[in-house]
């Protein structure tokens, strides 16, 4: 009898509270719903979910928000690309203007043996605390070579190399963490209108004279590149700067250009082209080595 | 549920000392669970998210509240069960044996169903609360919502749980709603401090060369066993806190 | 069943070394420090949650087909916990002083991220017998792990081994070892040994396989 009791009790107990909480589980569900635009998780389906941060918004559920509602541009994810625009474009319904993927350029092209140290700088090895210093490098404006760039770039496109930032146009996806992360603010985010563009790799304002005292091969203010292309680069200070919105990528000025500056610091950046492919293709390239990720343990990584 | 009589005419003073009483086991056991045995560093609960959420401090706060917060309501929901279902001597046993015709030397005891319902108890609060702050405060979802799945399997919350049952087992010295509820709120503001202050270490180890092998997790480890060594001076606070609260109060 | 999911085997060997809940995958923390201050409880506690997890893998297996998506985690979480009873039941019959000492983490096997975790994965989604050989497979690699910290823990801390002694009476005892920092120190150096090992097995396996 006892059993029988303590069986009913407790069989009656958990159907109770089974039923209980079903029953105010679907009354909150009901009562507490949340309209969830459908355009929002359609935009959020076709965005790559990477969380960058490229398009100005905080996250990838934050852009989707802001695009459903219909007042932001559909093409600023650089990750996802031309396609992810048009993605976007035709679910909003709206027409694509063209655009460009773009890209970061590290203006400064002057590895460690080629500019002035000054002293050796032993404090925390970020680029914005040995900004802060004095004393550290002979040229204030160009890269310190420390790597706060390389530091922030999720897809290994940026490597400091020789003492230089370089940035592997192979892997760079436009996000600009770099162009954020650089506290001299030499990199840039520049529209790629072709494979290889043009850009000035010096961030040096200063005269002839005090550029030359602290890099080899830093530009020197001539003025050469303007009168070359004086419809595509200005010249503020000491320092060239080309205006990529009349940037025609099929004018031959541009090699006129590259050839007339006497410090070679007006230089193309990019992927490399099917001729300088060509020029290599004897030598041994080595395999890079592809990670395999997958393993028995599931994506939804459990870390619980 | 232990509540201070007013004491009427008779013994004004008799309530008094009660309600002292009351205070002072009530803050000891919320020193006691905050503090000297601390959830994380004492009892080995919520290492998960311990070594999970602690990379920043503004996320190891937030995690460090939306656990408080539901272990409290779980606490609240888990006692009023326990109370009345599930402890040795509930009201609910007795009275459907007494109606069933009884014998009311046996007892009928429920406490095999805790574990399940406690866990089945947790896991819609938390399915509740967390629809509730979605639709009514949004921006507080965005900070802290996304934690509160994650949490309905912290031990923390079930350990609380099961710490608040180990004390009603006994039918004479039965825990009211108000230890509970310190025990709860206790752990949980013991835990945001744990989390919160590996949160800012591991702030600075970002910066440090750390040797490879021990990065992430294992050096995690050591810092919390350094910490732990550390609250460790806490033990035999409680016997101070005592005597200063019997000199305050008496 | 679709041929890209592991077999019975793979799942098996994968659970004790590969995947070690504990050494790779960082389950399943909470007992693994709390038990593990000597050999007899953590052998106690890995046996009760091999048997948890043995038995809800067969279960949520079983059910499979009827699982609705949003309810499943639930619905693992009430199979666990009523497993997780009768283990508990079991320890308090048979082993009443280890149950004593164990307390409150029996229990806490329900929040165990490994068997969850386990169910979500495999059991869930494929056949009952390749759900037991995983289970297996984990329950043996977390014992292992239980018993190399619980080895180092014991040895140091009380100069026994399963109660037995193995060092010299005139060992101090590391008391440190059994209490709660002790078990954080360990297990983080232990996990430190157990990454340079697989890093080193991975640099050679580098450079012997590839052309760089």
């Amino acid at each position: 009898m006892l059993i029988t009791v303590a069986l009913a009790l407790a069989a009656g107990v958990l159907a109770l509270l089974a039923i209980a909480m079903g029953y105010a589980l679907g009354w909150a569900n009901r009562r507490f719903y949340v309209e969830v635009d459908p355009k929002v998780e359609a935009v959020l389906a076709a965005l790559p979910g990477a969380n960058c941060g490229g398009c100005g918004f905080v996250g990838c559920s934050a852009y989707a928000e802001a695009v459903a509602k219909g007042d932001t541009a559909v093409n600023l994810c650089a990750p996802g690309g031309a396609s992810c625009a048009q993605q976007l474009a035709d679910i909003m319904g709206v027409a694509l203007e063209e655009s460009f993927p773009y890209r970061a350029v590290v203006h400064c092209s002057a590895t460690r043996n080629e500019r002035l140290q000054r002293t050796e700088y032993r404090g925390e090895q970020t680029c914005t605390s040995a900004n802060l210093v004095a004393g550290v490098q002979g040229c204030i404006y160009g890269c310190l070579g420390i790597g706060d760039c390389a530091a922030a770039c999720q897809y290994d496109a940026v490597h400091v190399v020789d003492g230089l930032s370089t940035i592997d146009y192979d892997k760079c996806i436009g996000c600009g963490a770099c162009a954020r992360a650089c506290p001299r603010n030499i990199i840039t985010m520049v529209p790629f209108k072709s494979e290889r563009m043009l850009v000035v790799a010096c961030s040096n304002q200063d005269a002839a004279a005090d550029v030359r005292a602290v890099c080899m091969v830093g530009c020197i203010g001539c003025k050469a590149c303007m009168r070359a292309a004086p419809d595509l680069i200005t010249i503020e200070g000491a320092l060239p700067s080309i205006n990529y919105d009349n940037y025609d990528p099929t004018d031959e000025t541009l090699q006129k250009v590259l050839e007339k500056c006497p410090r070679k610091r007006v230089l193309f950046v990019g992927r490399p082209t099917k001729a300088e492919l060509a020029a290599v293709a004897d030598e041994e390239m080595p395999e890079p080595v592809q990670a395999d990720f997958k393993t028995t343990v599931d994506d939804t990584a459990w870390r619980g | 549920m232990g509540e201070p009589e007013a004491g009427g005419g008779e013994a004004p003073g008799r309530g008094h000392a009660l309600a002292m009483d009351t205070l002072a086991t009530l803050i000891l056991i919320f020193v006691g669970a905050a503090l000297i045995n601390n959830f994380v560093l004492h009892y080995f609960v919520g290492i998960c998210p311990f070594l999970g959420v602690s990379r920043r401090v503004d996320t190891a706060f937030g995690m460090g509240c939306a656990v408080t917060f539901v272990i409290s309501i779980a606490a609240l929901l888990n006692w009023t069960f326990t109370y009345f279902v599930l402890r040795p001597g509930a009201p609910l046993p007795a009275w459907v044996w007494a109606a069933a015709g009884g014998d009311p030397a046996t007892q009928v005891d429920l406490s095999v169903l805790s574990y399940i319902i406690y866990i089945f108890v947790i896991a819609s609060s938390v399915q509740l609360v967390e629809m509730y702050v979605r639709k009514f405060f949004p921006p507080l979802y965005r900070s802290f919502g996304v934690y509160l799945p994650l949490i309905t399997t912290n031990c923390a919350i079930l350990f609380a749980c099961l710490e608040i049952m180990k004390h009603m087992q006994d039918p004479t010295k039965v825990w009211g709603l108000h230890e509970a509820l310190a025990l709860a709120v206790g752990g949980g503001i013991g835990f945001t401090l744990a989390i919160s202050l590996m949160a800012g270490i591991r702030e600075e180890l970002d910066l440090c060369e750390v040797p490879r092998p021990l990065k992430g997790a294992g050096i995690a480890l050591i810092v919390a066993g350094i910490m732990a060594m550390a609250f460790m001076g806490f033990t035999g606070v409680d016997k101070g806190v005592h005597a200063a609260l019997s000199a305050l109060l008496r | 069943m679709p041929s890209d999911q592991p077999t019975a085997l793979e799942r098996f060997i994968n659970g004790i070394l590969p995947e070690n809940p504990i050494y790779r995958q960082l389950l399943g923390m909470c007992p693994v420090l709390a038990v593990t201050n000597g050999m007899k409880p953590a052998m106690t506690m890995a046996a009760a949650t091999a048997f948890v997890l043995i038995c809800a893998n067969v279960m949520v297996s079983l059910i499979r087909g009827l699982l609705k998506p949003h309810l499943r985690i639930l619905v693992f979480t009430l199979t666990i916990a009523t497993f997780v009873t009768i283990a508990d039941r079991l320890l308090a019959a048979y082993v009443y002083d280890m149950s004593k000492q164990l307390g409150p983490y029996v229990p806490l096997i329900i929040v165990n991220c490994i068997i969850i975790s386990r169910c979500e994965i495999c059991a869930s989604k494929q056949g009952a017998g390749v759900a037991i050989a995983d289970a297996f497979g984990m329950s043996l690699g977390f014992a292992l792990a239980l018993a190399s910290i619980a080895t180092v823990r014991e040895i140091l801390g009380s100069g026994t081994w399963l109660g037995l002694p193995v060092l010299p009476a005139g060992w101090p005892g590391w008391g440190i070892m059994v209490l709660p920092p002790g078990a954080f120190l360990t297990l983080g150096l232990l996990l430190g040994m157990a990454e340079w090992a697989s890093q080193r097995r991975a640099a050679v396996k580098r450079q012997g396989g590839g052309t760089r």
